[in-house]
């Protein structure tokens, strides 16, 4: 084998091979394209086997104390009490934890809850778990939820999302209330979640915790009757047509359903 | 043959139709005249693949993934957590009332039953235009259908349509920003476009439902980011414009049968791909039958339509006016070739009885060129 | 457009090679300019990924923003970019000149004795200066979130020079393919115009290929990376994301130097080439011979940036966001007087330019073959001097009899009137009745009224002074047209947009 290509050397290939992947782009041979990429693969294996050779001597990541990414997560949604998006977890993790959490991390969450409590059923106390859509018990796209909520709480109607949004800003603002001295962070997002409800916020970048709960209790007071009559009669509804994991994960969608069969 | 047997003898053995999506069916409004694209269009011919089968592989169409990823960012941004950045909006420059802030998802993971998604659309909204204002107010993603050359397209776009009021309305989001109060003027006048065709799908909706079509505003709402930030903001655009030149150019496309008849018999666009799904046609087959359908080329065809650099290669080899822009032909007295104009300009050439004038003022071109720049001529 | 340069596009077409449209060019070349190469983020507003700066052709400044993902980020870049733009400007600062000035010219006042004229590749890198400027002159140097002191003042600076562009007769900002296609027709279209290197390969073709050849391979956007300020989105694809990617993954500072440097070395390819072209274009237009208004409108540049490097010493308050209603009337109304004076200028000073008026019927040009310079008229009770000539010309003429105000260029202040039009075979005999401009009595100064047998071009084209519009002023603007405006002042919410 010939003398591995110093790091120099490998950075001046790999940019030479991506030339050459756009002009097999460009002239849509894919099949020169695709060989390309595996040329650029190794190159830029190479280049990190070089890179770590060149560092070894410098010591690797410093270990870290953080929280399993669940225990993590099942935490903010406690704090939130409602169903939220990863892009939210990932806001309010920034604002309140130390460390990173990516909204990548946050991906295969579900599928792994779900295929833990399909191989041992009620194994743990609690699982990260889906809500459900009000009209076909389907688990709504996009959101995370606690499996101890009851059940009426993870559903989504037409008003929920609105109604567990006023819900959110409560919470946060209760906590940020409780905090001896709230990071920047902490009142940055404050004031985000408050632009967002009418009267809740002084003028603009400032937003009190007070003010918040009062404005977001007296909006939520406009939906919530409405809200808790659709969520109680799907969730009645899911507990009579869906097993224990369907009532977690949600209703089977019709591709799945053929798939299966 | 139907007409259907007609486009799928034009698409070739065995290949699917392109999808449309609202950003191809506005493509189709740029240039009307041509009738290679409409009938490549009608037929759902991947006008990608051919022009790239012929040697002049398309040079539009490729998307940065980086402008992707800011436009999915920026949407994902504004509709999170029930649309409230949107309510707030909506509120304030709207008036919304409070007790309207009904966010209902019609979008599914799901696309193998399109159909059904379009029946689901279609119920939501029709009961929400039965009722009062208190069955709906935000509808994302619902599932729209257009009819195009008499097959029906089905658009999965990513707006929302929003009631206020007994008006519904389509509400765009795009990630270019309006600096103080303004936008560029390109940008939006190809977002205006896009949301015709979700106005027009709309109307039909609800003309499919039983309801008047009139219902949908002919003015959107286009949401976009404000100055350097990331807050949306939001505006009105009218589109009645856009509306009246695409309904034009969708019964056109109707009207297939007519342009279909113009064709040569036995014309394909039939790449006959082998396994791979590499074309095993030649380039200069293909090319002959691609000729054989009248083109009109123009620089404006660069951006808007894949086939524009095997069209401008004829139309230089045509040496086309056109082909330099269609005020340079008008003002070259609407001559067609430029070896014709010189030829004229130069008085080597006599005219024809239509081009005497035109002629005359080549002619007086030409002397003041050479009288003038002498040598630099 | 017009029939002229459509024709020049025509025969260029067919020869393969570009043709001139005119005798000059109509814009100041510096002698030592500042060429700025930008490159943006696809689908962001104004998110700088690197450019390209200098005063040298040899010794451009490469800018990288490692991250321009991150709105912070770009405020850096924004703070490099202004350590090469503000020394140039107050490099061109550092000299005056004195003028007469007055009644008499007796007085004196200053102009500078230069002024700075900066390069970007295209329109689009006008507007991305005008951006950048937009986005950084509203910043507060304390407080909360705090830039360094150049950042607001280059912000000034390139908000000054975007506005400055719009007038057509400027020369202190530059977008290179325009300034090539005033003197250049090519074969294409203009909208391959727009296209630097296909532009440049039409007008200096590698020796071998003709102009048509050389733009077809121009368009190649691997070989001849886009003018910008949007990059060519398989390089996106290929090679800027999965960069951006990798460096915000990068477990180590090692990792990430490495990655950096070789995004830069990247991003100097696509900058490198357009570089490049725009001082070669440069260069190209500076051997074409000037127009002899240009000296003339250069001296007005550089009073205008006097003036405003002047208010930037004694005021310094940045440009508000908007125009108010009375500086949005005088500017259109600037817009207009200037761009009047330039066309006429140009007319002037280039006869292929008066040749598009001939051919619109609004110009002729011909010999005199009449003249009866002491003719006299009593309209009145007093006698004036009329003097009569009579035009042969062959020109398509669309004046008529009866119209007024026609001047030649070489008796600016003497007008004509048209009596009659004749038409005879090809030729078209014009009688026109001079007045002004031919001394105090009743018999013309020799030499005041064209001879016979002399050549004159008349038209409605001037070049003297006219009047601005009468505006009220700031302070009695009436309330439906917004009232007084507003003074801006640079509020909190401005300093924090970028992060909000
Ligand atoms: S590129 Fe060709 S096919 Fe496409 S619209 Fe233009 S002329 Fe028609």
């Amino acid at each position: 084998m010939a003398d591995p290509l110093g790091i120099e050397e490998l950075d001046q290939r790999i940019s030479e091979v991506k030339t050459e992947i756009r002009k097999a782009v460009s002239a849509q041979d894919f099949a020169q394209a695709s060989r390309l990429r595996t040329q650029l693969r190794a190159l830029e294996a190479q280049w990190h086997g070089a890179l770590e050779l060149a560092e070894s001597s410098v010591s690797g990541k410093p270990g870290n104390m953080q929280l399993p990414v669940r225990e993590t997560v099942h935490q903010i949604l406690t704090l939130l009490a409602v169903p939220a998006a990863p892009r939210t977890i990932v806001a309010v993790h920034a604002a309140f934890f130390a460390g990173e959490l990516a909204g990548s991390q946050l991906t295969y969450l579900r599928r792994d809850e779900e295929r833990s409590f399909r191989t041992a059923p009620h194994g743990r106390p609690y699982y990260l778990c889906s809500a459900l859509t009000y009209d076909r018990l389907t688990a709504a796209r996009g959101l995370i939820a606690v499996s101890s909520w009851p059940l009426h709480r993870r559903i989504v109607g037409t008003l929920s999302a609105r109604v567990d949004y006023l819900r959110s800003a409560i919470k946060l603002a209760e906590h940020i209330d409780r905090t001896d001295r709230p990071s920047p962070a902490a009142q940055r997002l404050l004031w985000q979640v408050a632009a967002g409800i009418p009267n809740a916020s002084a003028s603009f970048g400032d937003a009190r915790p007070a003010s918040v709960i009062e404005a977001a209790t007296a909006e939520l007071s406009v939906h919530d009757d409405d809200d808790r009559v659709q969520r109680e009669q799907a969730a009645r509804r899911a507990r009579k047509q869906l097993g224990d994991a369907e009532q977690l994960f949600g209703a089977p969608t019709l591709s799945a359903v053929r798939k299966a069969g | 043959m139907s007409t259907q047997l007609r486009l799928d003898a034009l698409r070739g053995s065995g290949v699917i139709a392109k999808p449309h999506n609202a950003r191809t069916i506005a493509a189709l409004t740029r240039n009307p005249g041509c009738t290679r694209r409409a009938v490549m269009d009608a037929a759902g011919v991947d006008k990608d693949k051919t022009a790239a089968a012929t040697g002049h592989p398309a040079s539009i169409g490729k998307l940065s993934p980086l402008a992707v990823a800011r436009g999915q960012g920026f949407e994902a941004r504004v509709k999170s957590q029930g649309g409230a950045e949107l309510l707030r909006l909506l509120r304030e420059n709207l008036g919304l009332p409070i007790p309207q802030a009904h966010y209902l998802d019609l979008g599914g993971d799901d696309d193998s039953v399109i159909g059904g998604r379009y029946l689901r659309s279609r119920s939501a909204l029709a009961a929400s235009a039965d009722s009062g204002p208190d069955a709906g107010t935000l509808f994302d993603h619902p599932m729209l259908r257009l009819q195009i050359a008499g097959v029906w397209v089905y658009l999965e776009p990513d707006m929302v349509a929003f009631r206020l009021e007994d008006k519904f309305y389509i509400i765009e989001i795009k990630s270019f920003a309006i600096v103080d109060g303004v936008a560029d003027p390109g940008d939006v006048t190809r977002a205006a476009i896009q949301s015709s065709v979700y106005v027009l799908a709309l109307r039909n909706l609800l003309a499919d439902a039983g309801h008047d079509p009139n219902l949908v505003a002919d003015q959107v709402i286009l949401v976009c980011p404000k100055d350097f930030s990331n807050q949306p903001t939001a505006h009105f655009v009218d589109v009645r414009k856009q509306l009246t030149v695409l309904r034009r150019q969708l019964a056109r496309m109707a009207d297939i049968d007519r342009l279909l008849d113009s064709l040569p018999d036995g014309v394909t666009f039939d790449l006959a791909p082998d396994a791979h799904g590499l074309p095993t046609r030649s380039a200069a087959d293909l090319a002959h039958a691609l000729r054989s359908v009248e083109a009109r080329y123009a620089p404006e065809c660069l951006s808007a339509c894949e086939l524009a650099l095997f069209c401008r290669h004829d139309a230089h080899d045509a040496h086309s006016t056109a082909a330099l822009g269609r005020t340079v032909r008008e003002e070259l007295g609407g001559v067609d070739c430029t070896s014709t104009a010189v030829a004229l300009g130069t008085g080597t050439l006599v005219p024809t009885d239509d081009l005497v004038q035109a002629a005359e003022t080549l002619r007086a071109a030409h002397a003041l060129r050479t009288a003038i720049l002498g040598q630099l001529a | 457009m017009s029939t002229l340069t459509s024709y020049a596009r025509a025969l260029a077409a067919e020869t393969g090679q570009a043709k001139r449209l005119g005798t000059v060019r109509h814009l100041h070349v510096h002698d030592r300019p500042l060429v700025i190469v930008p490159l943006t983020l696809a689908g962001e507003t104004n998110a700088p990924v690197a450019a390209m700066a200098g005063s040298q052709h040899d010794k451009p400044t490469v800018i990288v923003a490692g991250q321009p993902r991150m709105r912070s980020k770009r405020l850096d870049f924004a703070a490099e970019l202004a350590e090469v733009v503000l020394p140039f400007i107050t490099e061109c600062a550092q000299r005056i000149e004195y003028v007469p000035t007055g009644r008499d010219g007796s007085e004196m006042r200053t102009r500078m004795a230069d002024a700075p004229q900066l390069w970007v590749p295209n329109p689009g890198g006008i507007s991305y200066l005008r951006m950048l400027g937009r986005m950084t002159r509203l910043r507060k140097t304390v407080g909360e979130y705090a830039v360094p002191l150049p950042v607001p003042e280059m912000g000034k600076w390139l908000t000054w020079f975007a506005e400055q562009s719009e007038f057509a007769d400027t020369s202190l900002l530059q977008a290179t393919t325009r300034a090539l296609s005033g003197v250049w027709a090519t074969g294409q279209s203009s909208v391959e115009d727009g296209n630097l290197a296909a532009l440049m390969a039409w007008i200096a073709p590698p020796p071998g290929q003709s102009g048509a050849q050389a733009a077809r391979r121009a368009e190649d956007p691997v070989t001849c990376p886009p003018a910008g300020p949007s990059t060519d989105p398989t390089f996106d694809a290929v090679v800027l994301k999965p960069a951006l990617d990798a460096i915000d993954k990068a477990t180590s500072d090692a990792a990430r130097a490495r990655l950096l440097q070789r995004l830069a070395d990247d991003l100097t390819g696509q900058l490198q080439p357009t570089w490049d072209l725009v001082w070669q274009a440069i260069e190209a237009l500076r051997a074409i011979p000037a127009g002899n208004h240009v000296p003339h409108r250069w001296e007005r540049d550089r009073d205008n940036f006097g003036g405003y490097y002047q208010h930037l010493a004694s005021d310094g308050r940045p440009q508000a966001r908007r125009d108010n209603a009375e500086r949005s009337a005088r500017r259109l109304n600037d817009l207009e007087r200037r761009l009047a004076l330039y066309d006429a200028q140009r007319a002037f000073d280039d006869p292929m330019v008066m040749a598009e008026y001939r051919m619109g019927g609004d110009a002729f040009c011909g010999n005199v073959i009449h003249a009866e310079p002491d003719r006299t008229v009593k309209p009145g009770n007093r006698r004036q001097l009329r003097p009569l000539i009579v035009v042969q010309t062959t020109d398509p003429l669309r004046l008529l009899p009866g119209d007024a105000d026609l001047t030649d260029q070489q008796r600016p202040k003497q007008t004509a009137t048209i009596l009659d039009v004749q038409h005879s075979g090809t030729a078209t005999h014009v009688t026109l009745e001079l007045s002004g401009s031919m001394g105090r009595g009743l018999t013309a100064t020799p030499g005041s009224v064209p001879e016979r047998g002399g050549t004159v071009t008349y038209s409605r084209l001037r070049t003297g002074y006219s009047a601005p519009g009468a505006f009220p002023d700031r302070d009695s603007i009436p309330w439906t047209h917004g009232g007084p405006p507003a003074q801006h002042i640079a509020t909190e919410d401005d300093a924090r947009e970028e992060w909000s």
